[in-house]
């Protein structure tokens, strides 16, 4: 009886212990932030999941301080008005960052380009206030439009005569590449970040599959979950950038936000969306796919596809929406990729 | 109710074990294991058990919402008081019905003593908390009340047996 | 009267004991079913913080107003006009919730429409408030984040 009592207790002791060890995931904190005119959600999980979101609120924070075009403050700003910058403390992002732009320029052809900042002004895209500006107004507008022109050199920054930077179509990959450190310095298990359409998908799910995205069906924009497909992505950021984002409407035509630097027109390439994603790498995939997807998308389908077929750098994979219904996804992605049926799209996978 | 000074005397003193025995599970918190506040192993049910037979329902009521009031007020956590109160008053009506039927045993009244005081202590987690997130810990903790109950029926087991030849078992 | 204890295990204790079990086994698989046993909840949150957490029904008794930075914001909750009496009572199908007017420029939030499932969420940047549906019986191929 004694030793039925004994082992009895024993097996409970033993039961207890396992049930002490709290799954590390049901640790979790969603913060949202209201920054680099988008919504951002953070959520992170495990013991450190609070002071990491937290964390990670303060990178975007800082990196908003230095890079926003519409805080008259920022450094940004700064160099902007004045054509030239000495780099104080608030600046000490701006380095690395041009010198990212200037790479990626390079790379596109011009397709990229941070100085094609005073055409975007002129279609209203900076302050909101949307027209048409004139041929002849285009055309002197980009002559200012040369990112060979941006010169750093030591801690200073100068533009060229005339010329302004917009930094829109990189900053938040780099917020993102930023995160991935912010997270790795946490030993965070897993998160979902999302920077306003630049997803980074740190880690696995909670369950052990890898996360969910939805890629935005161009054509159905004002529905939630009209997907063109979903992306099952671990380790991963992923990146969109489409005409239907940021547009306006006068004498019947549309006029979206992505200019091309080559034309100073809303890009027609027959592309409504153009999504790169890249493994999370040595930690500037995120630059790279946040840059990359407004190139692609000037490029349209043919030059994009070609760029992926020769490049040699860190490797990245294309999912591209076209006007004539056609979505067409590049053979790295193909296993991860999953058509929403109801989009009504034709699946083509491009190889090699 | 009329009670007898040995009665009495025998309320008092299974009181006093209820409360002793309540001490000692806090030596071993389940609630380290099962992150539920209040959660615990119910060996007070020992009494509860033995009072039930030993002197009646209503005794048994009487040591049970002493012992409550009594280790809320030790402990200084009135919180505390609802969750033993509604463990300690779902085991008891759950044990009351169940001795009543002839074929269970001192185990089957037990375990289900045992179940019944999970399910009150989870009853209010839902209740302070206001949320339903304890219902999460209700299996588990059924699943442990079944070796907890086995526990407390094996000694409530060994104590009537220690105690048969003596004039307790009579009334 | 005391019915004197039995005190060796008989068949009916093992009733109990399997009584306990399935009662176990039907509320662990209830939870499996169902997934989160919370309540589907709208959070508010304004300039960051959070300002508001109501569950999609209380908008029944009246809409919600939220101010900030100038603009105010009317939440309500959407009826579905092909089928109005359904959706008037929201426990007998989609309980959605939208931003029913604004006084912000750019109507975004207006333009978003319905949202009724946990995670999908109403952002409006002038007014810099975001609603935002959390809980809830996760959605089968929901999605854990949207490009675009």
């Amino acid at each position: 009886m004694r030793r039925l009592a004994l082992s009895l207790l024993l097996l409970l002791l033993l039961l207890s212990g396992c049930g002490g060890q709290v799954s590390p995931d049901e640790a979790q904190e969603s913060i949202q932030v209201i920054a680099m005119d988008t919504a951002m959600l953070v959520t992170t999980y495990g013991e450190q999941s609070v002071p990491a979101a937290y964390a990670c609120e303060d990178t975007i924070r800082d990196l908003e301080k230095q890079l926003s075009r519409t805080d008259p403050d920022s450094a940004v700003s700064q160099l902007n008005a004045a054509g030239e910058l000495e780099l104080g403390e608030l600046g000490e992002e701006l380095i690395p960052i041009l010198r990212a732009a200037e790479t990626y320029r390079r790379e596109t052809d011009g397709a990229f380009d941070i100085t094609v900042a005073p055409v975007m002004s002129a279609w209203g895209f900076a302050a909101g206030s949307f027209r048409v500006p004139s041929q002849a107004e285009l055309d002197g507008l980009l002559e200012l439009v040369d990112g060979s022109a941006v010169g750093v050199e030591g801690r200073t920054v100068t533009l060229g005569p005339g010329q302004a930077i917009d930094l829109g179509g990189i900053a938040k990959g780099y917020a993102a590449d930023k995160i991935v450190k912010v997270l790795r310095e946490h030993e965070v298990p897993r998160a979902n970040i999302n920077l306003g359409g630049n997803v980074l998908a740190y880690g696995d799910r909670p369950d052990g599959t890898p996360w969910r995205v939805g890629i935005q069906d161009p054509a159905r924009v004002g529905e939630q979950n009209a997907f063109a497909g979903v992306l099952a992505l671990t380790d991963s950021f992923a990146v969109t950038s489409g005409g239907y984002q940021r547009y306006f409407e006068q004498d019947g035509k549309t006029y979206h936000h992505i200019i091309d630097p080559a034309t100073g027109y809303p890009a027609d390439s027959g592309l409504t969306s153009v999504t790169v994603a890249a493994g999370l790498g040595e930690g500037d995939s995120g630059t790279m796919c946040d840059a990359y997807s407004t190139a692609l998308f000037i490029m349209g389908e043919k030059k994009a596809l070609d760029f992926w077929r020769t490049w040699e750098g860190t490797p990245f994979e294309l999912v591209l929406v076209t006007e004539d219904g056609r979505v067409v996804v590049t053979e790295g992605l193909a296993d991860r990729f999953t058509p929403d049926e109801t989009s009504g799209y034709a699946l083509e996978v491009a190889s090699r | 109710m009329k009670l007898t000074a040995k009665q009495l005397t025998l309320c008092a003193l299974l009181t006093a074990m209820a409360l002793a025995l309540s001490y000692l599970e806090n030596l071993f918190p389940l609630s380290l294991a099962i992150p539920v506040p209040g959660v615990k192993l119910g060996l007070a049910n020992i009494v509860t058990l033995f009072a039930l037979y030993a002197l009646g329902p209503g005794e048994a009521l009487l040591i049970l919402l002493a012992r409550c009031l009594l280790g809320a007020l030790f402990a200084g956590n009135m919180n505390a008081l609802i969750f033993s109160l509604l463990g300690g008053l779902s085991a008891m009506g759950t044990m009351i019905l169940l001795s009543r039927r002839r074929g269970l045993s001192v185990y089957g009244v037990s375990v289900g003593g045992a179940a019944a005081h999970n399910c009150g202590q989870i009853a209010a987690a839902l209740l302070t908390l206001g949320s339903a997130a304890p219902l999460y810990y209700l299996p588990i903790l059924l699943a442990v009340s079944l070796l907890t109950g086995g526990l407390t029926g094996l000694a409530s087991a060994c104590l009537f047996q220690g105690l048969r030849h003596t004039d307790l078992m009579k009334g | 009267m005391k019915p004197s204890p039995k005190l060796r295990p008989t068949v009916w204790d093992g009733l109990v004991v399997l009584c306990v079990a399935a009662l176990a086994v039907g509320v662990a698989f209830f939870q499996w079913r169902g997934g989160t046993t919370e309540a589907l909840t709208a959070v508010v949150s304004v300039d960051g913080t959070e300002a508001d957490r109501f569950a999609p029904a209380d908008l029944l008794e009246a809409p919600r107003t939220y101010e900030n930075n100038g603009y105010t914001l009317e939440v309500a909750l959407s009826i579905d006009y092909e089928h109005p009496a359904s959706s008037a009572l929201p426990s007998s199908g989609e309980s959605g919730l939208r931003v029913a007017r604004s006084d912000c420029p750019t109507q975004d939030c207006v333009h978003t429409g319905t949202i009724s499932r946990s995670g999908q969420s109403i952002v409006c940047l002038p007014a810099r408030i975001i609603i935002r549906l959390e809980g809830g019986t996760p959605e089968d191929g929901g999605v854990d984040a949207i490009l675009g």
